[in-house]
């Protein structure tokens, strides 16, 4: 390659790297919707972060899915630290956020009550007007060719557009209805142990017992026997 | 090399990098945070993190924490480690699932020296991708050369062969519950019965064994 070819190049790297780092850190925001399952040990509150734009609004929606009650306290508070929603020991929740400032918005899940048991959390975090309209535009530059037809085209795009988000939408019910289903499981499992261990204690008891009355009975009578004689 | 689009090479090397979320939470210097994913099989996940130290000085966190690292652990739902790696203050760690199941992400600090943390926390910014939400579309565009149709229509498989694996997933996991719960059922089922039996028979040694015990006694 010629020297020539080599510097402009390397120029336009190094200018872009500079120029654009900003503009696609900006481009590069929040997905559409993120979801985290997570344990929460006993005794324990763990929090997590969201930095919200102006008239962004955030939805979030939550589970317990395994551990004891099915039962965790949840609050959400504003940059400035109001308190904005407050949820005592709820199975599943789901709240939407009008972000009125702009800043991080705290929430969190409270397991303090719990001495012993492990929870585990799935929570999901859907976003609304982020700055989105840069991303789907930044892919636009890199396609190769074009399409005839304009006129039919918008009409292609706009019906395509119509099934992604329909899509989009079966994917986030899909992952609500995973979550109820790992929380029923949970529950049958855990109950499955518990028939387990109990029979089998009860099997000991009931034998221990058994023997326990009938030796009892049998050292009342010994002793007067004794006295007798 | 032909480097077309500058800008293309570096938003590629920004986003490989750089987490897309904006969801962060606070770390301990020995604390280990696990996430757990529960994903069908073949399915690939890219997580992406970053990280922040809080500066005593300026009382704010630093853009970026040099000489720190993290290590992140995956383990697959047999518990095996796929994947055990240190990686630096901001780093992508990647895998695809060889069996369906609950996937534990794993992350906490090599951090040895108590004065780097100074009894702070770092801040890490995360961001865990799954499945069709990895692929990179302005990749696959030039790749392949597609049109903005096809690109569109491409996108709309993807998403489609994810809605369809996770389904698949789903039917495996309801034929479980459904084995646990009527394995469940039946022994319930089977210990009353054999409960009722044991009590029977309990009772009837009990008075025969203590009747033959007062009849030796001459009490009777």
């Amino acid at each position: 390659m010629e020297p020539a070819r080599i510097f402009p190049c390397v120029l336009s790297v190094f200018m872009s790297l500079i120029l654009d780092r900003f503009a696609v850190l900006a481009a590069f925001s929040q997905a559409a919707d993120s979801d985290f399952t997570f344990t929460l040990p006993p005794g324990r509150k763990e929090c997590f972060y969201q930095t919200m734009k102006e008239d962004a609004s955030l939805e979030i929606e939550y589970q317990v899915l395994d551990g004891a009650g099915l039962d965790v306290d949840f609050f959400i508070s504003s940059p400035s630290g109001h308190l904005l929603f407050n949820d005592y020991r709820k199975s599943d929740g789901v709240h939407t956020v009008e972000a009125l400032e702009m800043g991080d918005y705290m929430f969190c899940f409270d397991n303090t009550f719990s001495t012993i048991s492990e929870k585990l959390i799935f929570f999901e975090l859907i976003l609304d007007n982020m700055d989105m309209a840069e991303d789907p535009d930044d892919w636009k530059e890199y396609i190769h060719g074009t399409d005839m037809l304009d006129m039919k085209l918008e009409d292609i795009m706009d019906t395509i557009n119509n099934v992604k988000s329909r899509l989009g939408k079966s994917v986030q019910i899909q992952t609500v209805l995973r979550a109820f289903e790992a929380r029923d499981r949970n529950l049958q499992e855990s109950n499955f142990d518990r028939v387990n261990l109990w029979s089998v204690v009860n099997l000991f008891v009931m034998v221990i017992v058994s023997a326990v009355q009938v030796y009892l009975v049998r050292s009342l009578f010994e002793d007067k026997r004794k006295n007798r004689t | 090399i032909v480097i077309y689009h500058p800008q293309f090479t570096v938003s590629l090397l920004v986003a490989w990098i750089y987490p897309s979320g904006a969801l962060y939470f606070h770390i301990g210097e020995t604390e280990k945070k696990c996430f757990i994913e529960e994903i069908p099989d073949e399915t690939m996940v890219i997580g992406k993190y970053r990280t922040q130290l809080w500066d005593k000085q300026t009382t704010s966190f630093l853009p970026s924490t040099p000489g720190l690292g993290m290590h992140v652990e995956i383990k697959d739902p047999d518990t095996k480690i796929i994947l055990s790696r240190q990686y630096g203050s901001d780093g992508r760690f990647t895998f695809t699932s060889h069996t369906p199941g609950e996937h534990q992400i794993c992350l906490h600090s090599n951090s040895t020296k108590m004065a780097l943390f100074a009894g702070g926390k770092l801040r890490v910014h995360l961001d865990i991708q799954v499945g069709e939400h990895t692929n990179n579309y302005p990749e696959i565009a030039a790749k392949d050369k597609l049109t903005e149709l096809q690109l569109r229509v491409r996108q709309l498989l993807d998403q489609v062969e994810q809605i369809q694996k996770e389904q698949n997933y789903q039917r495996f996991r309801e034929e479980r519950f459904r084995m646990t719960s009527e394995s469940t059922n039946q022994r319930v089922l089977w210990w009353s019965i054999a409960q009722t039996f044991i009590l029977i028979i309990t009772g009837i040694w009990q008075m025969r064994h203590l009747k033959s015990f007062f009849e030796a006694k001459k009490l009777v």
